[in-house]
């Protein structure tokens, strides 16, 4: 007698799965499926602020969520141009240093303690400049050299930084151009003019994913590069153009960090690029590429920003404040993605 | 297809001509940049990176003190990789031949035992700030091993408190700024802090934060810290005046600098044209300039025999270098002789900045 033991075995295997996929499962039912999965990221933020609110009602006066908008001004800037990186697939570490780059020119250019130049805004144009050229070149190096994003972008890392130490000469040098400062220090309407330019980097990052041509061939080369190419898309000058773009945004936002601060000094970017990706992120953008946009980043940039804002205002000690800040990451990007569509977990 | 074979050739020769340059570039880095003469010891700083002022300061010093002395100089930066800055070290010694004098910042507290052996086993003469493990001393390494200086990180964070809490008038509530929390000199300065307010009942301190030693994130933080407290805050402690610096320029953006004073470490220029503006109440520094030169010119002269170190008293072997205060008193001053120009430093005296042996 012989069992045939191939339908059993299936069927073991499904249960297995379904036992797998059960929990995250449940999660996505919880909060409305699949179809509201795009607005997870938005209820986190939604749910943070009601909560912060509720523990310290001076979070919502109107000082703060200006200052809370101030203090977003520079990551946002940064992230609008990782998205389109990030979108395609790719990955762009240079943040830092094409911002120290653009921080150092627009210092050494318009007035300043170290030299005699005042070029005024020319330095912040030459900035954002510098800050495109950057990005170029990451992109020739990528696309000429065929260097993998991660490490073209490693090397632009550490050749701006370098160039920006030894431009500063590894002193801080203050800016003393009042027009330049005044993008931190002046309000039009009761808002820093940092946070509208902040405003409009975002307002030209919508067009630019959502209007134009380049926006959809990155979002189409993040889905499937090998299609896209078959389809006829000049993959290498997208891919050029996304890089110039982002250092374009890094450039920008150069400008604004060094303008707030008031100085630069080639460290001025410590800390930004993993602020910058934990937004894009956190923000529902996937970084396996083809999934998200510049809206998401918006959304994530925001909880990153009242997370550390809410932080201070519930008083949690210093010393566990990162603990919360990496549990609220995972719990973000556990309810922004489909998880129990992934077949691989990387 | 075809087209897209050479094309991918034409990308893997210019990656190999790539690295092939790049070596050749790293060969002549790597070239002595001058025969030494056998008999003048060659004089090497030892640093973790060009990149913040302080290091800069630091080097600027050690250059000072060998255009003085007639010596060659060499800088080597590790740049926060301890591997490297044990390595370059030992380089260094074989180049050298041990006929050579050390000044090391070592990048982490364990490198320090490496960097020491090294030198003694070649016959170098060293001397290290700042970083030692507890259990290793100058004296085990005799006549190599000449001093370690330190400066008091506690009577740093009191002093500036002090001063701080006399300019809001001995009464209300500050914050502060801390550094890295797992850093010897982020916890010392802490706790100088904390000593300042245990003598000062009068004062409030409304918040601890951490902004790891960065002003960038002391700004963010800063702002934060304005709307839970507002007005409650007559003042700012900084464990160091980059801190300092990014807090004030948060003040600035609400109209409140100058009206809130701010208290940091190091001196940084940002800082000492701060108090001279009022906008900072003061700031303290360990003289980067001085130690640059100092650790160099005890090294030289243990070397060339001017004092024996094992006949040196222990306050000379392990010691707390004296902190200088720039407060609105001596700020102008300060300027003149120390931003404005080189300071001038009398190279012969070697102890003359000694407070007193290091705590056990």
């Amino acid at each position: 007698m012989t069992i045939d033991t191939e339908p059993l075995k299936s069927v073991s295997d499904i249960e297995r799965t379904t036992l797998m996929t059960f929990i995250p499962g449940r999660i996505a039912v919880m909060f409305g499926g699949r179809r509201w999965r795009g607005l997870a990221p938005l209820a986190v933020l939604v749910v943070l602020c009601v909560l912060i609110t509720i523990a310290n009602p001076n979070f919502i006066e109107l000082r703060n969520l200006v200052r809370l908008a101030n203090s977003a001004a520079v990551p946002l800037t940064l992230a609008m141009g990782l998205t389109f990186i990030i979108l395609m697939g790719s990955i762009d570490l240079s943040v830092e240093g094409t911002l120290s780059v653009a921080a150092m020119v627009v210092v050494l250019l318009a007035a300043n303690d170290s030299n005699g130049n005042d070029y005024g805004w020319w330095a912040v144009l030459a900035a954002v400049v510098a800050g495109t050229v950057m990005g170029l070149i990451s992109g020739l190096v990528q696309t000429m050299l065929r260097i993998p994003s991660f490490m073209a972008t490693l090397g632009m890392w550490f050749i701006g930084l370098g160039l920006s130490v030894y431009m500063l000469g590894g002193s801080a040098i203050r800016l003393n151009d009042a027009s330049i400062r005044d993008l931190a220090l002046y309000r039009f309407l009761g808002l820093p003019l940092a946070v509208w330019v902040a405003v409009g980097a975002f307002a030209l990052a919508a067009i630019i994913q959502y209007h134009t041509r380049l926006g959809r061939h990155i979002l189409a080369i993040g889905g499937d590069e090998d299609v896209t190419k078959l389809s006829g898309v000049n993959v290498t000058r997208v891919r050029i153009a996304a890089f110039a773009l982002a250092g374009f945004f890094f450039g920008i936002a150069g400008v604004l960090a060094a303008a707030q601060l008031g100085q630069s000094h080639a460290v001025i970017g410590d800390g930004r690029l993993f602020a910058a990706v934990t937004a894009v992120v956190v923000g529902g953008t996937a970084l396996t590429g083809g999934e998200g946009g510049v809206v998401n980043t918006l959304i994530g940039v925001l909880i990153v920003t009242v997370l550390a804002n809410g932080m201070i205002l519930l008083g949690i000690s210093p010393y566990i404040q990162q603990t919360v800040q990496g549990l609220m990451i995972i719990a973000a990007v556990a309810l922004s993605l489909d998880r129990v569509r992934l077949k691989i977990v990387k | 297809m075809k087209d897209r074979n050479s094309l991918t050739l034409s990308g893997t020769i210019s990656r190999r001509t790539l690295m092939v340059s790049a070596a050749a570039g790293a060969a002549t880095l790597a070239m002595p940049k001058v025969l030494r003469a056998a008999d003048k010891p060659t004089l090497v700083t030892s640093i973790r990176s060009l990149s913040n002022p302080y290091h800069a300061v630091w080097k600027t010093g050690a250059e000072a003190y060998a255009k003085w002395a007639g010596l060659e100089h060499v800088t080597l930066v590790s740049e926060g990789n301890s591997e490297k800055g044990i390595a370059d070290i030992k380089a260094m010694l074989a180049k050298t031949n041990g006929n050579m004098v050390l000044n090391s910042d070592p990048n982490d507290t364990p490198d320090a035992r490496p960097i020491v052996e090294a030198c003694a086993k070649a016959g170098a003469y060293v001397v290290t700030q700042w970083n030692k493990p507890a259990d290793l001393h100058p004296k085990d390494f005799n006549p190599n091993y000449v001093s370690h200086i330190e400066f008091d990180g506690i009577s740093s964070g009191k002093t500036i408190a002090e001063i701080l809490f006399k300019t809001i008038g001995g009464k209300g509530g500050i914050v502060a700024l801390g550094g890295l929390i797992s850093t010897t000199a982020a916890i010392e300065r802490k706790k100088g802090l904390d000593a300042a307010l245990a003598a000062n009942p009068d004062i409030k301190l409304l918040d601890f934060q951490v902004a790891n030693w960065k002003s960038t994130e002391a700004f963010d933080l800063m702002g934060n810290l304005l709307t839970r407290f507002g007005d409650d805050i007559k003042g700012i402690w900084a464990a160091n005046d980059d801190m300092g610096s990014g807090a004030l320029e948060a003040l600035r953006a609400e109209n409140l600098a100058g009206k809130v004073p701010i208290v940091g470490v190091d001196g940084i220029k940002t800082a000492v044209d701060a108090v001279r503006t009022g906008e900072f109440a003061c700031t303290v520094t360990s003289d980067p300039f001085w130690q640059g030169g100092m650790g160099l010119a005890i090294g030289y002269n243990a070397k060339i025999g001017k004092f024996d170190p094992a006949k040196e008293p222990p306050e000379h072997r392990e010691f707390y270098g004296k902190a200088v205060l720039i407060s609105h008193d001596n700020v102008e001053e300060y300027y003149k002789t120390n931003v404005e120009s080189k300071p001038e430093m009398d190279w012969n005296d070697l102890w003359g900045r000694v407070t007193g042996a290091i705590r056990a």
